[in-house]
């Protein structure tokens, strides 16, 4: 075949010229931010493509970030806290937000924390707890994520062995896969949606992906949807709780947090996340709401367990903010003010969080527990829920549940007490 | 190590194709040696042990061999006994690595034994190895093969392009091309084998990949007793299916491609079987060098036989329309639905492979006999073609699809459930983002039953345009085999003589737009290797 040297020479430098196209388009765009390349308007400034990418991109945006302060938690975190709002005291700035998406687990806190002190100059910390997160007994395997091998150090402190394999294939998969090219491609074209998801290099998202489906599916459907999953949460939990006894899984790891902060000089703030009050019906009708007692007595004595300088602020309570209403099913216009659903609250109320946190005249809202403190805590809860939501003639705080709870106006009895 | 995957496509192939090459230009036997040693390498590359497994199999095989190619005609009865020591070695090989476990389980569960089941390392491609070396003595006591030597029989079982899935091949066919090959840099055969294997790579990381990530966790809901609505279940079946189609059919392109690069041709193994009007067409279609096996080694053997011993007894045989029903019961259902429980059985060590093995052959019992039946019905064949060639692609595109499902689920019982879902059984769904936007429509939906659910609209979207997409390739666009044809891709693979406008549109020349065309499609490929993934035929 006369034909073939040239079939093979044309092939092969038509190959080559356009794998250097898309390496180099991947660079220029840079879809995940892990080179760090300057964001150009109208090409590059918005990242909607690092939105399923969160941890790479943030490990990365991180070490460049040089933060006073960073955010650890996971996706509530991610949403609801600006690491640029003005609340922020002069002191705390520059804030990074390392909440990840998806970053479930005591264990990931203390991991992302131990990288933002590595990185330095580290000098305040604030950790959001989920309080889910303490109620499962499953732990992960022994096997190192990818994500693991990132991170400059192992968990005893020496130097991670697989980090620079894994920085390769970081770069590697940013530069030469289907997925960075698909990604890039669309980051330039959807630059001028104004409704583009976007990862700030702060860490901080815009919220799009809720403002987005709120949009397309109203209040309702998103509380609705998530009221379902958290059921089918809660039932997990409280099937990996039963039998339980003794302190509650992971507050080693809480235990940990505060000690590498102290020993790295980090001023530490831990946070039980907000919820919306949908979330904490659910946990108390489904009888979890011991468990919440327990974790709140038990993280207090933690705290001051290790010398009381660790504030530990509690947002979990039947307030203003997360027993406002959700729209009716029909109504697809109507926002609600503080939450997105019943596990991420908007930017607004994270404002005001971080306003009560470190800031002056805020709303009263949560609570620094101490030991001291905590049971009278547990007690105005239970009567705010009293009074916000048993009897209440308004209507009912869980949308619509495919499956029913029952009734839980009473006080649940514990399962086991806290020890 | 798998073809697609870096190591392979960008160090393991261009070494031994630049060392095949270069050896070649001085001695052909050097160049075959290195291909041989290539294709060992190739095997232990996953498991070194793999090859310590291999060697003595190989090495008794071809002592076997050896013995009933001199025995030969002198002492038939000898060669005889020969070849039954052999298949029985091979089949017993096979059944301890790849059926022992499940033998013992299934004792278990029947008769409540205490077999503790241990994990046996199941060596690579052991059952396409197992059947050709067996294809293989047959051959040579039929006299059918002769003249061979240790590194003819080592390149033949171990040729890597064929070694771990298929074709399977027989000696006859390769033998005579290993002997004159030139072993020298071809121009038309590596831009062929170019063609070919990035095309299936395409196949595989493209098409077959992203489908796997669709319906995986619709099997493991159903293996975990979750109802899925008939929505789910049927993208879970069609999804299934799509997915061992062009994983299959890529692997196949790859296989032929990469022999291609060293001068030799493999046989069909894969022929747009979605497109088949008939259960028999798709066999016929559907990994073609296992059915040839199966016909030549199993069903031919069993059918002569019964007809001798039915002839012995005076009973009638099989005779075209005017066959009685013992004699297509005992001659025609019996062979075959054996033979597909052979094929079942060959597939996994399991009941759901068994049963899907069955059920192929009950529905090739089914065809044989509409066969034996139609004319007497309908007695003008042509008219019948035209007219109900549809309805056959339909039915039989449902049966596969529908077979699939027990192919692919873990358990009967997930089977059953998703079988039930696909009629319907647990309602049909839409996710509720989908149905609050189709207005009316969506009233007229309830009305019939339809309900919403808090299932993902994207998800759902994603299926069916990959699904739709899919389908689209699969039943109207001309397949790789076609393309090339005036290449001879395979084995006979012949250009049509009057080609549709389509197949001419796809006809792959070795021109600069194809070198450019192809040269995407490479890239494409080779950049959604990220994730890596085997060929599902790997674990046969």
């Amino acid at each position: 075949m006369d034909n073939g040297h040239h079939f093979i020479r044309t092939w092969f430098v038509a190959l080559c010229a356009l794998a250097g196209l898309v390496v180099a388009l991947n660079l220029l765009v840079d879809p995940y931010d892990v080179f760090g390349t300057r964001r150009i308007a109208g090409l590059s400034l918005l990242k909607p493509g690092a939105k399923n990418h969160a941890l790479l991109t943030k490990t990365y945006q991180e070490a460049r970030a040089h933060p006073v302060t960073v955010l650890i938690g996971s996706s509530s975190t991610h949403i609801g806290i600006d690491a640029a709002a003005p609340e922020w005291p002069g002191p705390m700035r520059p804030v990074y937000n390392y909440g990840i998406p998806g970053g479930a687990g005591v264990s990931m806190r203390l991991d992302t924390l131990r990288e933002a002190i590595f990185n330095g100059p580290l000098k305040n910390a604030v950790v959001f707890l989920d309080f889910q997160d303490f109620f499962s007994i499953n732990r992960p395997g022994d096997g190192r994520s990818e994500d693991d091998r990132r991170y400059h150090l192992l968990p005893d402190g020496r130097p991670n062995p697989d980090r620079a394999l894994q920085i390769a294939n970081d770069m590697f998969l940013s530069l030469a896969t289907m997925g960075s090219l698909v990604d890039s491609l669309k980051t330039i074209a959807l630059q001028r949606d104004p409704t583009l998801l976007n990862l700030a290099p702060d860490g901080s998202s815009n919220e799009a992906d809720f403002s987005n489906a709120f949009r397309t599916d109203g209040m309702h459907d998103l509380f609705a949807q998530k009221d379902d999953y958290e059921v089918e949460r809660a039932e997990r939990l409280r099937r990996s709780m039963a039998g339980w006894q003794g302190a509650l899984p992971d507050l080693n790891v809480v235990r940990a947090i505060i000690a590498l902060a102290r020993a790295n000089h980090v001023k530490l703030t831990l946070v039980l996340t907000p919820h919306h009050a949908d979330a904490l019906e659910i946990y108390w009708r489904m009888g979890l709401w011991p468990r919440i007692e327990q974790l709140k007595t038990e993280l207090a004595g933690l705290v001051a367990e290790q010398g009381g300088d660790v504030p530990l602020w509690d947002f979990l309570n039947y307030d203003a903010f997360n027993t406002e209403g959700v729209p009716a099913a029909e109504d697809r216009r109507t926002p609600t003010q503080w939450y997105w659903e019943p596990s991420h609250f908007k930017k607004q109320l994270g404002a005001i969080v971080i306003q009560r946190m470190f800031g002056t005249d805020a709303p009263r809202f949560g609570a620094v527990l101490t030991p001291e403190n905590v049971g009278a805590v547990n007690q105005l809860v239970r009567d705010h829920r009293q009074s916000r939501v048993c009897g209440h003639e308004r209507p009912a705080l869980l949308t619509s549940l495919a499956r029913p709870l029952p009734d839980g106006c009473a006080m649940p009895a514990m399962a086991r007490g806290p020890t | 190590m798998l073809f697609n995957s870096y190591s392979f496509i960008f160090g393991f192939l261009p070494a031994v194709l630049i060392g095949f090459y270069v050896l070649g230009s001085r001695r052909r036997d050097w160049a075959l040696l290195w291909l041989t040693a290539a294709s060992l390498l190739f095997y232990a590359w996953w498991r070194p042990i793999n090859v310590l497994l291999i060697a003595p199999s190989i090495l008794i095989n071809y002592s076997l061999a050896r013995a009933l190619e001199q025995t030969g005609e002198a002492k038939p009865a000898f060669a005889r006994t020969i070849l039954i020591a052999g298949i029985v070695f091979n089949l017993c090989f096979l059944g301890y690595f790849k059926y022992l476990n499940f033998a013992e389980s299934a004792l278990n569960d029947a008769f409540g034994t205490g077999f503790v089941l241990t994990q046996l390392i199941l060596p690579l491609g052991i059952s396409f190895i197992t059947f050709q070396k067996i294809a293989f003595l047959v051959d040579v006591q039929a006299g059918r093969v002769s003249r061979f030597s240790l590194a003819d029989y080592g390149l033949f079982v171990l040729f890597f392009p064929q070694l771990i899935a298929g074709p399977i091949v027989h000696y006859r066919e390769m033998m005579p091309q290993f002997r004159a090959v030139p072993c020298r840099y071809d121009p038309e055969n590596v831009a062929v084998g170019i063609s070919l294997f990035f095309f299936g790579l395409a196949k595989k990381v493209i098409l077959a990949d992203p489908m796997s990530q669709l319906v995986a966790p619709l099997y493991a809901r159903a293996a975990a007793g979750g109802a899925q609505s008939m929505t789910e279940a049927w993208i879970a079946a069609l999804g299934f299916t799509l997915q061992i189609y062009f994983d299959f059919s890529g692997y196949s392109d790859m296989a032929l491609g990469l022999a291609r690069f060293f001068g030799i041709k493999l046989p069909v193994n894969f022929n747009s079987p979605l497109q088949a009007t008939s259960i028999i067409d798709f066999w016929l279609r559907w990994h073609v060098s296992l059915t040839r096996f199966l016909t030549a080694y199993i069903y031919n053997p069993l059918t002569l036989n019964l007809t001798r011993k039915r002839l012995a007894a005076g009973k009638p045989i099989f005779g075209g329309r005017n066959t009685s029903v013992p004699a297509f019961l005992n001659l025609l259902a019996m062979p075959t639905i054996l033979t597909m429980l052979v094929s079942g059985i060959w597939h996994g060590a399991g009941y759901t492979y068994i049963l899907w093995g069955l059920l192929h052959g009950v529905l090739l019992c089914i065809n044989h006999a509409w066969r034996l039946i139609r004319p007497r019905i309908w007695p003008n064949a042509k008219v019948y073609s035209a007219r109900m060639a549809p309805v056959g692609f339909l039915l039989t595109f449902l049966s596969v699809v529908a077979a699939m499902v027990m192919f692919r689920a873990p358990t009967l019982s997930a089977t059953l459930m998703l079988w039930k879902g696909m009629v319907g059984a647990y309602g049909v769904t839409l996710p509720a983002a989908v149905f609050s936007r189709l207005g009316p429509i969506a009233g007229w939906l309830s009305a019939i039953g339809v309900q919403p659910a808090w299932t993902s609209g994207s998800l759902l979207l994603t299926a069916v345009v990959r699904i739709g997409c899919l389908l689209a390739i699969a039943l109207l666009m001309p397949n790789t085999l076609r393309m090339l044809a005036a290449f001879e891709p395979a084995i006979g693979v012949k250009p049509d003589r009057t080609p549709s406008r389509v197949a001419r549109l796809f006809t792959w020349a070795p021109d600069g737009a194809w070198a450019l065309g192809l040269a995407c499609i490479a890239l494409a490929g080779i950049l959604s290797l990220g994730q890596l993934s085997e060929f599902l035929y790997w674990q046969f």
